[in-house]
Parts: structure tokens; C-alpha cells; sequence
């Protein structure tokens, strides 16, 4: 069996050589010396100080196929339980990194242009070689030189100045290894002018058969000018055999605000990237993130809030429920640089342990170079709050029920974040249900 | 109603309790004195089923049951009622879900089926009436921001919606001013019965006033040192609690 490293590299000849007219562009410039990078670098090891405590050994050493080199077909029906009921959105999907035009529906048609990205980079070439890749700085990491070698497709979002966009944008990624095990890359674009709205759901949905296992490798770049707000909910709750590494890379220009929210609620190895760079004058940047997860499920989220002008903040709440020999990872890094006085930074990620083999990994880290700044942080781990239980079963609710009720406060304080209600409903009720059930 | 018999408990290796004796009747109030850490908290603790504490001899007996193998929820269910020193604040869980939860959980346990959503808030207002709670605190996450006030008051609407039997009420008057502390005892009296009883525990005499009890016992050093009518509570209050402590040594034979 061939690795996967190199399996890649030789798909990416053959990739290449089907792009035609494009092979010479900029953009593909990148791509050659992202994946130069990447042969380069490397998977990481547990050895790498980013991935200290997720291991992806076992994930790669999976006969993957290139996703972009399989052709499956689904239909409507097939994608019909990953939709958002009750909701008017606009429905890009993806399957195996490819658009698929047929079960993709978009609506909104004032104020902002969403295309598939192979599509921009036709279409919108100037403003895409703007932007591409240059928030997501692949050149020291090697799964987003990875991702940047193989960015041919994934959404490209330009909201236009002030427009505000009712109806959400959900990204649907589909990652079919029924019929062999599938690796999916996917790159997202998107673009919120001056004064303008909009909302991004990304998910990911893997289908598998025998002992097969999907890998999805999934970044963003997010660009939110003067003023901009921009909310981004990235909702994971994928079957056990599936992995996923992905990055959100966001560059927010004065005034705006990033609304970020991370639900994962199952999964394989799910590593998750969340860098904001707080480019402009008092932006403003959240990021809420919730994992619940029971199983051998493993969940890493590093995020990293970069202040780099003055008057900015960041605000950070990550919570995590784990159960049976679940593990979860956060590293959240805060960097306040020299220019940037009057920063606000809130960092708080409070974990409940519902298993003695369930662990947690958490590392907060302050990086602050200007002296003016108010920065906090804080972490918790440990089991539900004795008091609270007590006093909930004094009023005559079982264990179960008392325990229940508590752990889903503890997430509610997540999922208020969201402000799509409908998505928000939703994932409440995933929630109570799985609370429920996991308590009996 | 109720019997302790010679009731012992400590926690971590400390005995607090050390034997208490006491028996209450359907219909009656008794109040419960004493200085700070004489075990009065601890008592209805153990009373409540929180398990911090180990029973290390002694009985009680509840409306014919071993109160003492009941779990908390079961004591609750069958009619114990704990309005605790210092409330709990929880975070998320609105004070409507979690009485709606506990309400149905008793008359589930009563044979009775849940409540229908309109006469529970029918209920809930004539409850919140009681108490002269308002619908923005019903709301709100249980006791969560309250006032110290705000968060006995709230244990008392419980009380009232959960109709107990039995109804302990720590140190319900602490933090509260008169007009409170009146709107309590207000609620407190209104729920009595001839077929429910009361335990009040208490620092100072103000509350008795107002919750005029059968019966005071003075509880020192975990110990029920001198038991009498109302006009103990007054005597208490002249003589001080300096007195208590003498009262306990005579007792001990010195
Ligand atoms: N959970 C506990 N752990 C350790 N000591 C306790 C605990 N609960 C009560 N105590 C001790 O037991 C004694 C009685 O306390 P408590 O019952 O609260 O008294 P009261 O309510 O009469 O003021 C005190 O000395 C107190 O410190
Ligand atoms: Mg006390």
C-alpha cells in the first residue's frame, strides 16, 4: 500500500494536469508550493507541539482515495437528512470536494455573488487572487499546505457593501466512502463588504460501508471589511468513521464582528483550527464552542485570537462534555502585539467529565506584548457540581434527571450563541435527546 | 409525622450530631434554636438525604417509613420539604422547567398525571401570588442573580408548589427584611395545615413572631439541650445564647 502522503502527491500530477488553461495561473503557483510544503512537512506527529496530544497516525494510515478523483453519485434523497429543516438557505454541497450543482439550491440573488470556488477562480480572478490564501499562512502547517495544494474547490461567498443577507449560507460537505475509503478536501472563500451580513453553516456528513473511513480536510477563509458581521456555525455530528482536520482562518477589518460557534457532538478525530486576526480598529471576535462527545471520540480545537491593532476584542467560551473514553484537546492562544493597547481578551474553557477514562487537554496561552490591555483566562475540569445536584433531587427529580438537566444548562450556555433559531432548536434537541439517553 | 431517634451523623470523622431525640406531630410547628454551628443545618441536612453526612447511629421515621434508606428525590417525593440555608443558583435551568419537572415527578410518585400546561400556570400564579413573586423572576434560571431575599422567597414558592408534608425551613429569615421576612411567614401560615408539619430553624426570634411555633428546642453542640413552648424562643432572646452554653454544661454534669 502506498502512503497516503505520497498517494497524494502523485494525485495532485494527475489532478493538475486536468485543470487545463489554469495550470499557469497564480493561484496554481500556490498550489505547486503548498504541495512542496507539504511533501516537505509531512503529516504531524504527536511529536509536533500543535498536535502534542492528537494523534494522526492512525487516521492517515487509511487506503484513502483522492476525492477529487471519484465521481459518486447522489441524489437528493441521500442528502435530505443533513438539510435544515425550516429553514430558507442557501444549499451549496459538495460531494467528495466537488460542487454538485444538481443538489445544490441557492436563493438569494441581491447583494452577494456565491458560486462554487473553481468557478471564481474564472470568473472572479481578481478578487480571488487577492485574498486566496493569504490568511491561511500554509507555509509552517502542514495540513493547510495540504488543504492550499488541493484548494480547487469548496464555496466562494462575496457579500457586497451593505447588503445584508437574510437567508444563511450551509455548506454541506459529503464525504461518500461507501464504496472506498475517501479523502475529501474542500476550501471556502468568503467575502463580507463594508456594513455587511450574512450567515455560514458548514457541515459535514460522511457515509460509510464495512470498515471504511472518511477523511475531511476543510478550510476557510473568512474576510469581513469595515463593519462587517459575520456569523459562522460549524456543526459536527458525523458518524464514528469519519475524521476530520479543518481551519477557519478569519481577517477582520475595523469595527467588525465574527459571531464563530462549534458544536461537535460526534465523531472520529475531529481537529479543529479557529484563528482571527484582528486586523482594523475594535473588531470584535467570539468564539463559542461546544463538545459533547462520549465513545473513542476525540476532539481538538486550537484557536488562536491575534490582536494586532488597537481597541479589539475577543471574547472565548469553549465547554466540553465527555463521556466513556472520549477525549477532548483545547488550546487557545491569545497574542496581543505591540500596537495593540486597549485590548479586551476573554478566554474561559470549562470541561465536565462524565467517565474516569474520559480526559481533557487543556493549555491556555497568553502571548502579550502591549501593556495597556485587560486579558483573562480560565479552566475548569471536573464532574457536575455536587451542590446543584443535590438540590435539584431535593425537589424530587431523579439522578438521572437532575444530571441531565444540568449538563444541558452547561450546554445551553453554548448554544444560545447561536442566533439561527431554527439550527439552534435543532441542535438543542439533538442534545437533550443524547443527554438523555446517555444517562439511563 | 416525624420521629428522630437518638439521631447521630458526622462528617469527615467530626460528629456533629450526637444523639438528637425529637418527635413532631401532624398539624405542629417546631422551631429549632441555637448558635451558629450548633448542627441545626446539618440536621436538616440529614433530613433532606444529602449525603455528605454519615449517619453513624440513631433512627427517623417518617409517616411510617425509614426516612433514613430514602434517597433524596424519594424523601422529596414523599413529601419532604428542605428550603435551604443558601440556595443553590443554577445556571440555565429556568425556574418554570425545573418546577414543572419536580411538580409532575411528585404526582407521578402520587399516582397522578402530569399537569395539564394551563392549570400548572394556573397554578404557578396563585403560588407566585402567595409569595408576591413576579413573572420576570418565575422566568429567570433558578435563583440565579437573586438577591439573598429573592432567593428565599423562592424556596418558599417551591415549598408551595410542591405541597409537602413535612417543610424545614433553615434560616428562611436570614437576609431578609421585615417586609420579607413578613411576606414569608405570610406564605408559611397560608400553607399550613392540621395535616402538614413545619420545622423552622432559626437564629433569632423575629421570625417567631410571625410563624408562632408549638414547640422551641434549643440544639447546642449538636445536642437538643432544652425543649419548651413559644415563651422559650423569648427567653432565648433575654437571656441570650451564653445561657444555652451553661444550660449544656449543667447537662453534662458539671
Ligand atoms: N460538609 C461539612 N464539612 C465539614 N464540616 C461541616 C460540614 N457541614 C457542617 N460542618 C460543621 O458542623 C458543624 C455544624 O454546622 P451546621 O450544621 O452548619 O451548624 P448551624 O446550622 O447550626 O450553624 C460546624 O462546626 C460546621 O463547621
Ligand atoms: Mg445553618
Amino acid at each position: 500500500m502506498q502512503d497516503l502522503q505520497e498517494k497524494l502527491i502523485s494525485g495532485f500530477q494527475t489532478v493538475e494536469t486536468a485543470l487545463n488553461g489554469q495550470a499557469q495561473t497564480p493561484i496554481h503557483v500556490i498550489r505547486k508550493q503548498a504541495l512542496k510544503r507539504f511533501a516537505e512537512l509531512g503529516f504531524p506527529t504527536i511529536r509536533h507541539e500543535e498536535w502534542k496530544y492528537t494523534n494522526l497516525m492512525s487516521v492517515v494510515k487509511q487506503d484513502y482515495v483522492l476525492g477529487l478523483q471519484t465521481a459518486p453519485n447522489l441524489t437528493k434523497t441521500d442528502i435530505e437528512p443533513f438539510l435544515m429543516p425550516d429553514v430558507e438557505a442557501n444549499v451549496l454541497v459538495f460531494v467528495n470536494g466537488t460542487y454538485s450543482a444538481d443538489l445544490s439550491t441557492i436563493i438569494s440573488d441581491k447583494g452577494v455573488e456565491v458560486m462554487p470556488l473553481s468557478e471564481a477562480f474564472k470568473k472572479k480572478t481578481a478578487t480571488v487572487e487577492k485574498h486566496f490564501a493569504q490568511y491561511a499562512a500554509w507555509q509552517n502547517d502542514a495540513m493547510l499546505a495540504l488543504n492550499t495544494a488541493f484548494a480547487l474547490n469548496g464555496a466562494y461567498i462575496e457579500v457586497a457593501k451593505g447588503a445584508v443577507i437574510e437567508e444563511p449560507f450551509h455548506l454541506l460537505y459529503v464525504n461518500d466512502s461507501r464504496k472506498q475509503s475517501t479523502f475529501a478536501p474542500a476550501r471556502n472563500l468568503v467575502i463580507v463588504g463594508a456594513n455587511a451580513e450574512a450567515t455560514i453553516v458548514e457541515s459535514v456528513h460522511t457515509l460509510v460501508s464495512g470498515a471504511n473511513v472518511g477523511l475531511t480536510n476543510l478550510v476557510s477563509e473568512l474576510v469581513l471589511a469595515d463593519n462587517a458581521k459575520l456569523s459562522h456555525y460549524k456543526v459536527q455530528n458525523d458518524v464514528e468513521q469519519s475524521h476530520f482536520v479543518g481551519a477557519i482562518h478569519a481577517h477582520q477589518e475595523a469595527t467588525s464582528v465574527l459571531n464563530t460557534v462549534v458544536v461537535t457532538l460526534s465523531g472520529g478525530v475531529v481537529r479543529n483550527n479557529l484563528n482571527a486576526v484582528l486586523a482594523g480598529k475594535a473588531a470584535d471576535t467570539h468564539f463559542y464552542g461546544l463538545y459533547l462527545v462520549n465513545g473513542k471520540t476525540l476532539v481538538d480545537n486550537h484557536t488562536l485570537a491575534d490582536h494586532a491593532v488597537a481597541h479589539c476584542t475577543s471574547n472565548e467560551l469553549y465547554k466540553g462534555i465527555m463521556d466513556d473514553k472520549a477525549t477532548g484537546v483545547f488550546n487557545g492562544k491569545i497574542m496581543v502585539r505591540p500596537d495593540a493597547q486597549k485590548t479586551l481578551a476573554y478566554q474561559s474553557n470549562r470541561n465536565i467529565l462524565l467517565s474516569p477514562n474520559a480526559t481533557v487537554n487543556t493549555k491556555p496561552q497568553l502571548e502579550i506584548f502591549a501593556d495597556d490591555v485587560k486579558c483573562s483566562h480560565g479552566c475548569t475540569s471536573g464532574q457536575l457540581d455536587d451542590e446543584s445536584l443535590f438540590y435539584l433531587r431535593a425537589r424530587g427529580l431523579d439522578k438521572e434527571q437532575a444530571r441531565a438537566l444540568l449538563l444541558y444548562a452547561f450546554a445551553g450556555e453554548i448554544t444560545e450563541k447561536i442566533e439561527l433559531e431554527p439550527l439552534r432548536e435543532r441542535l438543542e434537541s439533538i442534545i437533550a435527546e443524547r443527554l438523555h439517553q446517555e444517562l439511563l | 409525622m416525624l420521629t428522630i431517634t437518638n439521631l447521630q451523623a458526622s462528617v469527615e470523622g467530626k460528629e456533629i450530631l450526637k444523639g438528637i431525640n425529637l418527635t413532631i406531630g401532624k398539624g405542629e410547628i417546631h422551631a429549632i434554636m441555637g448558635p451558629n454551628g450548633s448542627g441545626k443545618s446539618t440536621l436538616a441536612s440529614v433530613l433532606a438525604g444529602r449525603e455528605d453526612y454519615e449517619i453513624t447511629g440513631g433512627s427517623v421515621n417518617f409517616d411510617g417509613h425509614d426516612l433514613l434508606e430514602m434517597s433524596p428525590e424519594e424523601r422529596a417525593r414523599e413529601g419532604v420539604f428542605l428550603a435551604f440555608q443558601y440556595p443553590v443558583e443554577v445556571p440555565g435551568v429556568s425556574n418554570t422547567n425545573f418546577l414543572k419537572a419536580a411538580v409532575n415527578e411528585v404526582r407521578k410518585h402520587r399516582g397522578l398525571d402530569p399537569m395539564e400546561p394551563k392549570a400548572f400556570l394556573n397554578m404557578m400564579r396563585e403560588k407566585m401570588a402567595l409569595v408576591e413573586m413576579d413573572q420576570a423572576m418565575v422566568s429567570r434560571s433558578v435563583n440565579e442573580g437573586f438577591s439573598g431575599g429573592e432567593k428565599k422567597r423562592n424556596e418558599i414558592f417551591q415549598m408551595a408548589m410542591l405541597e409537602p408534608k413535612l417543610s424545614i425551613l433553615d434560616e428562611t429569615d436570614s437576609g431578609l427584611d421585615i417586609d420579607a421576612l413578613k411576606i414569608v411567614a405570610n406564605g408559611v401560615n397560608k400553607l399550613r395545615s392540621k395535616e402538614t408539619s413545619t420545622i423552622v430553624i432559626t437564629h433569632y426570634q423575629r421570625l417567631l413572631d410571625y410563624i408562632v411555633p408549638d414547640f422551641v428546642h434549643v440544639l447546642y453542640k449538636g445536642r437538643i439541650v432544652k425543649s419548651g413552648g413559644k415563651e422559650l424562643a423569648l427567653e432565648l432572646e433575654a437571656k441570650g445564647y451564653d445561657w444555652v452554653k451553661e444550660l449544656a454544661l449543667e447537662e453534662a454534669g458539671v
